[in-house]
């Protein structure tokens, strides 16, 4: 009697499990779909000088420098509503998510990673994320971020390098060129300076809860006002380097 | 770089014949300056409206007329302009001395050259007697001088901050949840800091580190708010 009864429901299991099966697949693939990261990478011809553009809305930002005499933009856009269309005008690559995504609403990250030839100028931004840039020998190198993310400039020889953000670390490894000019700011985050022990540069460090350490570069021609502001050269001051952190350390060391 | 010459700039720009180097020295004028700033977005929209609907209008009827009456509403107005400034051209008493050709002999050369030195003198001399004994009140009143200059400062820039909060406010409902979070944080951060300096001002106000900060975080705050208002 009771192999029989589940004899006769056993059909009747066998399609609500078909059914809820169904269900749950086809949720599943809608909710995949809805969450897809799109993927996109492009090569762009350059010389051995190019400079690269990128503006972005929110996301990380990678840049480094390899031995080809091209371009390759990579990226993971989080929302499939997202659209990047870079441009090549000459030599300049420039990237701007904020001008192709007007009108869109919320496009969420888009996280870049920039492989460029080593002389390339590089010019970045995002609103929120952190900017990791490396092995550039150039012009220029400048990130910023107009609210939190860490920017790391790693082995950079540039003749101009501005990074900025409002929270977050920054951390510079690299030489200052003769004739340079190079500026660090935070609101809130520490700034790390790494550069080789005979470095020549003037300086100007400000930080009002006087958390400045220059370690091997102090020396007695610094003019300080109590700790939280030191003005003065290291070696023949050809470069510039200005240094502004709000709530944060700014600290000096030898390679 | 200043304001004429950023204008200048700006049509390049918008042509896309600027090169490289400017278009870098531009870009960070504009991220100070709000009245090139509003005028780039200006011509940036026209011309975009215009490339948009190019072809989409018809000439009026009789354009050739059109064009007469424009030029002589043009040439009557040039005309009128002429004639007032024939009316006005009557030399006035410091043009005609301006214009007059003095001619001295080298004696009176010399003597005039001594007069002026012997006046300088007399006024420098003067002059430091004068502030050497009032040494004080003019301390006080430079001290005045320098926290109603600050003060008018702040003034002006919480003005133009207002302005762009406003535009945030309108803004802010369409932004994720996530970059509302980050707006609001480092807008706490940031106010922090303006209210650390303003505080450290009023205990000194010729504290010179504490005067360089509120600058900044101001012109952070201000770079932060324009940065959002476009999301």
């Amino acid at each position: 009697m009771r192999v029989k009864l589940l004899t006769r429901r056993s059909p009747v299991r066998a399609s609500l499990f078909a059914v809820g099966s169904l269900a749950t697949l086809l949720a599943i693939s809608a909710g995949l779909a809805a969450n897809a990261q799109q993927q996109i990478s492009k090569r762009y011809p350059g010389g051995k000088t190019v400079r690269v553009e990128l503006r972005n809305i929110s996301g990380a930002i990678v840049v480094e420098a390899w031995n080809k005499n091209e371009i390759r933009l990579s990226a993971t856009l989080e929302s499939k509503n997202a659209h990047v269309e870079p441009k090549q005008i000459n030599d300049c690559l420039l990237v701007d998510v904020m001008g192709d995504n007007r009108g869109r609403g919320d496009i969420g990250d888009i996280n870049f990673k920039l492989q460029v030839p080593a002389n390339s100028s590089v010019d970045v931004e995002t609103r929120r994320g952190n900017i990791d840039v490396a092995n550039i020998r150039s012009g220029l190198v400048r990130a910023y971020v107009s609210s939190e993310g860490d920017i790391t400039l790693t082995n950079i020889s540039a003749t101009h390098v501005v990074a900025q953000n409002i929270i977050g670390d920054i951390f510079f490894d690299g030489e200052f060129s003769s004739g340079g000019t190079y500026e660090f700011k935070s609101t809130k985050g520490n700034i790390t300076i790494r550069i080789p022990g005979d470095s020549k540069f003037r300086l100007v460090a400000a930080s009002p809860t006087k958390q400045i350490k220059l370690n091997d570069f102090w020396n007695n021609g610094f003019k300080t006002q109590d700790g939280r502001k030191y003005v003065g050269d290291v070696g023949d001051g050809r470069s510039s380097v200005s240094v502004t952190n709000f709530s944060g350390s700014i600290t000096f060391l030898r390679k | 770089m200043n304001c004429e010459q950023c204008q200048e700039l700006i049509h390049d720009l918008i042509d896309g014949r600027i090169s490289q180097r400017d278009e870098f020295t531009l870009n960070t004028h504009l991220q100070e300056c709000l009245g090139c700033d509003s005028v780039r977005q200006d011509l940036t929209s026209i011309v975009a409206f215009c490339q948009t609907h190019r072809g989409e209008y018809q000439a009026p009827p009789n354009e050739q007329a059109l064009w007469l009456r424009i030029r002589n509403v043009i040439e009557a107005e040039n005309g009128s302009r002429v004639a007032a400034q024939t009316q006005s051209a009557r030399p006035s008493f410091v043009s005609r001395w301006l214009n007059h050709t003095w001619q001295l002999s080298l004696p009176q050369l010399m003597a005039s050259a001594a007069a002026i030195v012997l006046l300088v003198s007399l006024t420098t001399v003067v002059g430091l007697r004068r502030w050497g004994n009032e040494g004080t009140p003019v301390a006080s009143s430079a001290q005045f001088e320098v926290s109603t200059d600050v003060k008018d400062r702040v003034f002006q820039r919480t003005q133009t901050i207002n302005y762009w909060n406003q535009r945030v406010e309108m803004n802010r409902a369409r932004w994720s949840p996530a970059m509302r979070e980050t707006f609001d944080r480092n807008m706490r951060v940031i106010d922090e800091a303006v209210a650390n300096s303003l505080n450290e001002l009023n205990r000194n106000p010729h504290d010179e580190v504490s005067e360089q900060m509120l600058n900044e975080s101001l012109n952070d705050k201000l770079a932060l708010l324009k940065e959002f208002s476009d999301l």
